[in-house]
């Protein structure tokens, strides 16, 4: 008759939920990796309200492409284009450092003010006709911008948008510390991943700077969450 | 009339199928998505440069850099690989992308692209997947592509019909 052997005691004496990870090793390190969430989003259903009678609508996601999101809106029947303007924005900045030394070495002049570089940058991205757009995901991404792109991001989409359409930012009431991005996962939630850092955040944004960066804008609607994190819609 | 608590249109389903099917849990096979096709795959190397336009009726592996158009038959899959390089507008019934894609991309069945996957352009596909990590821009139709199909003569019919394509296949800008 066999008999089950226990193991070591310091593997047995502490319980562990089925199909957690296993406990770190001693001399590991205890850095947590940061977990994708869920959120609920008024944001997102007040903006789902404001779509809802749309018969084929048209969106602009700024963020990275999700299938989670894409489809979410394809299925609704929206027409949708993408894109991670925070992405374009770093690849911008590389690209700008790689000229900038070649005009160095050419004896070539570029001017390096934020406006002349904003100036450029949106020469290169958000080209679409005028008033292309039912709604915009702008996301969180003017926290990330520099304030002279923001300000042309802004200018830029209100061009974009048709009359009555609807702009879904997100303001970081204290500065982040990490970086996330955002899917829709459904009508009421987002769920937020955690993501490495492709641009540190630059500002935080007062409520009197919102409203002014918007103010062609008719509505402004705001939700706080108690993530720091505020949803905002911008109807124009 | 889109309400919020619509039931869902055949298209829906038709994408939801698709989400499941390529969704997060079955991540993409990192190995050629050939090995299990009956057909050998044509392959266009790293090193190798193409400018002008390639077309054909077998299934095609892209690791190289092609500039001009990419057209594959209805029945055939093309597959971008990680060193893949295209600024042409591929057809093809099925499209994998690894690599970095500027063009319009048109994928009657399905497109897939993976997390090194690039796509500057826009995108016309019947099921669409992403994996995260990958980069997507331009304006993106998905729903069922229908093909031009040609029905059968009959006495004192019509001979030819085109079957229509829905109106969210067309091609044009985002202000369309």
């Amino acid at each position: 008759m066999r008999r089950e052997v226990p193991g070591p005691i310091h593997l047995t004496s502490r319980s562990r939920t089925p199909g957690a990870p296993p406990p770190p090793q001693a001399g590991a390190t205890r850095a947590q990796v940061p977990q994708e969430s869920n959120r609920l989003s008024n944001g997102l259903k007040e903006l789902l309200w404001n779509l809802d009678g749309l018969e084929r609508g048209t969106l602009l996601d700024m963020g990275p492409a999700s299938q989670t999101t894409l489809s979410f809106f394809i299925e609704r029947g929206f027409r949708v284009s993408s894109e991670d303007i925070l992405r374009s924005w770093k690849n911008f900045l590389n690209e700008e450092e790689a000229r900038l030394k070649q005009g160095f070495a050419s004896g070539e002049t570029l001017e390096m003010t934020p406006s002349a570089r904003a100036a450029r940058f949106m020469k290169e991205n958000l080209q679409y006709p005028r008033s292309s757009f039912d709604a915009v995901l702008l996301w969180d991404l003017l926290d990330y911008l520099e304030q002279a792109v923001v300000k042309q991001v802004v200018a830029s989409l209100t061009e974009l948008l048709r009359p009555s359409g609807v702009v879904f930012a997100m303001f970081h009431t204290k500065k982040p510390e990490g970086f996330q991005r955002y899917r829709v996962v459904d009508s009421t939630a987002l769920q937020v991943v955690p993501t490495a850092v492709i641009c540190p955040a630059q500002r935080v944004y007062q409520n009197r700077e919102i409203q002014d960066l918007f103010g062609r804008y008719r509505t402004m609607k705001s939700f706080i969450g108690r993530d720091q994190l505020r949803e905002t819609l911008f109807i124009k | 009339m889109w309400k919020k608590e619509d039931a869902k249109s055949p298209a829906v389903a038709e994408n939801s199928s698709a989400a499941s099917a390529f969704g997060k849990s079955q991540s993409f096979d990192s190995s050629n998505s050939f090995s299990d096709s009956p057909r050998a795959a044509a392959s266009i190397g790293q090193g190798i440069r193409i400018k002008g336009e390639v077309s054909g009726t077998e299934d095609l592996f892209v690791d190289g850099f092609v500039e001009g158009k990419l057209n594959l038959a209805a029945d055939c899959s093309l597959t971008i690989g990680p060193n893949g390089i295209i600024k042409a507008d591929l057809v093809a019934r099925e499209i994998i992308v690894r690599g970095k894609v500027e063009g319009k991309v048109v994928a009657r069945d399905k497109l897939q692209i993976g997390s090194t996957g690039e796509i500057n352009g826009e995108v016309q596909t019947g099921r669409l997947a992403i994996e995260d990590g990958a980069t997507l821009r331009g304006k993106v139709e998905a729903g069922r592509m229908e093909t031009a199909k040609t029905a059968p003569a009959y006495a004192g019919s019509s001979a030819a019909k085109t079957s229509p394509q829905p109106s969210s296949l067309k091609a044009g800008t985002a202000a369309d």
